[in-house]
């Protein structure tokens, strides 16, 4: 039995905590961060299933054949497995390239880069999606 | 300098004034300090006539003195001011004049949340006199308090952005009160919040233990035992190992950073945050200190540092320019063998 955590206390207080998602005001760049991450996950999910799918007999390659040959809604499909891959892609780089060169960490530099990193994931994904 | 006005219309305005004053039934302030509540709400403009005036009056020169030195200055405001005797207020009695401008007025809506009363946090909306109102965030905290909810509660000291005390929230992102500049647009209203995710003492004060006590944990103090010492007491440092310190030294523990990092928000009992972080960078790469291997060494686990995810709300945010997300990459990679 030791001593009460700094959590614990404080809830004991009574004290509230201050609001943070709900008012915060995000810049671009943590935009671009959180962005990151859901396409992470939406690979992880996306994979798994395919790979569920695949192991009770589906045939997903002929799925997918199927569904992107529809006219719109097989590019919009394709756009939205071809924007995941390629985002995350992007910014796993831009991340590495920050691992190793701390000086592109500066405010200016890093607005500039994820503007490039949104416009360049959206055009291959589009390209992707047409071709 | 000279007078403006006649002596006599000046001690005929603050006989009024006095008078008025009796009658709302108000305790006599001391001079000094009323003068200097007053600067402090009005900004740095007003500050020289009110305190010629608050110094005339204690040195027992009387009002009309006062008022003499006050309007010698020729500043507006100490025509408001009402120099150390009377009413602070601009809608005051008949003996002195309305004020000849327009009013802006903008909405400030402001995190309520009193620890006596069971009752939720709430945002209370005020409205303010931009015309009548220094520039800065902090100039409106102290209004709304003077003059229409003394309750309010708020950190504060030096009022020029080295002290570190008026860090909040405002218009979503966090800063320094004294040094945010109110946006004029009066359509708007503006919001004012603690910062984020803290345990909240009251209104926009938040409990600063745990910051305080992470900033402890990286030993923040030189240990310079196993150092080479000229005559046994000092560390010689080049001018090039002491520029490695710029842009780290000049912390002033605020927490903006720390409290805009949603890793932060999540984790703030094992992740040390942006603020700690530098200041940890700060130690190692000071050519002084001696355990420069240990500093590196406890801040390998998963939490301590790497927690940091490279979102770089922390770096936008200083109020002095600094960047903890760089001081934390070179951390990391001081963790592969390349210190730099």
């Amino acid at each position: 039995l030791c001593c009460e955590s700094y959590t614990e206390k404080q809830a004991k207080l009574g004290r509230p905590v201050s609001p943070h998602v709900t008012i915060y005001k995000f810049p671009i760049t943590a935009l671009t961060s959180i962005t990151n991450r859901v396409t992470g996950v939406a690979l992880s999910v996306g994979v798994t299933s395919i790979g569920a799918m695949s192991l009770v007999g589906a045939d997903v390659p002929a799925l997918m054949s199927t569904i992107g040959d529809i006219t719109v809604i097989g590019n919009l499909a394709k756009f939205s497995v071809a924007f995941p891959l390629v985002y995350h892609y992007m910014g796993g780089i831009r991340h590495l390239m920050w691992d190793r060169m701390p000086e592109m960490l500066e405010n200016a530099k890093v607005e500039q880069s994820s503007y490039i990193l949104i416009g360049a994931a959206t055009a291959v994904s589009a390209a992707l999606a047409i071709i | 300098g000279h007078s403006t006005r006649s002596l006599a219309g000046a001690r005929a305005s603050a006989r009024a004034r006095e008078s008025e004053r009796e009658r709302r039934g108000e305790e006599t302030m001391s001079l000094c300090t009323h003068a200097l509540r007053k600067a402090l709400g009005s900004g740095v403009g007003a500050w020289l006539p009110m305190a010629a005036a608050a110094a005339a009056s204690t040195s027992g020169l009387g009002a009309s003195a006062a008022a003499a030195a006050a309007s010698g200055a020729g500043s507006t405001a100490s025509l408001k001011s009402g120099l150390a005797l009377g009413a602070f207020r601009t809608s005051a009695s008949a003996a002195v004049p309305a004020p000849q401008y327009e009013e802006a007025n903008k909405d400030f809506k402001i995190y309520r949340w009193d620890p006596d009363n069971g009752d939720k946090p709430r945002m209370e909306t005020y409205t303010v006199d931009l015309n009548d109102c220094g520039p800065m965030i902090l100039d409106v905290l102290l209004k709304i308090k003077d003059e229409q909810d003394s309750s309010l509660s708020f950190r504060r000291s030096c009022r020029e952005g080295i002290c570190g005390s008026c860090a909040m929230n405002i218009d979503g992102s966090n800063g320094l009160a004294c040094l945010t500049r109110i946006d004029k647009d009066t359509e708007t209203a503006s919001t004012v919040a603690p910062l984020p995710h803290m345990f909240v003492v009251k209104d926009l004060v938040v409990d600063m233990a745990n910051f305080y006590s992470q900033y402890k944990s990286v030993k923040p103090w030189l240990h310079s035992e196993g150092s080479e010492k000229v005559d046994g007491k000092e560390v010689y440092q080049s001018k090039e190992d002491r520029a490695k310190l710029d842009g780290l030294y000049e912390c002033i523990l605020c927490a903006c950073c720390s409290t805009s990092c949603p890793s932060y928000w999540w984790n703030s009992d094992k992740y040390l945050g942006p603020a700690v972080l530098l200041q940890a960078y700060r130690w190692i790469i000071d050519s002084r200190d001696s355990i420069t291997d240990e500093r590196i060494q406890q801040l390998d686990d998963a939490f301590k540092l790497y927690r940091c995810k490279t979102i770089m709300n922390c770096a936008k945010v200083c109020p002095k320019g600094l960047n903890p997300g760089k001081a934390i990459a070179k951390i990391k990679k001081a963790h592969h063998g390349t210190l730099e």
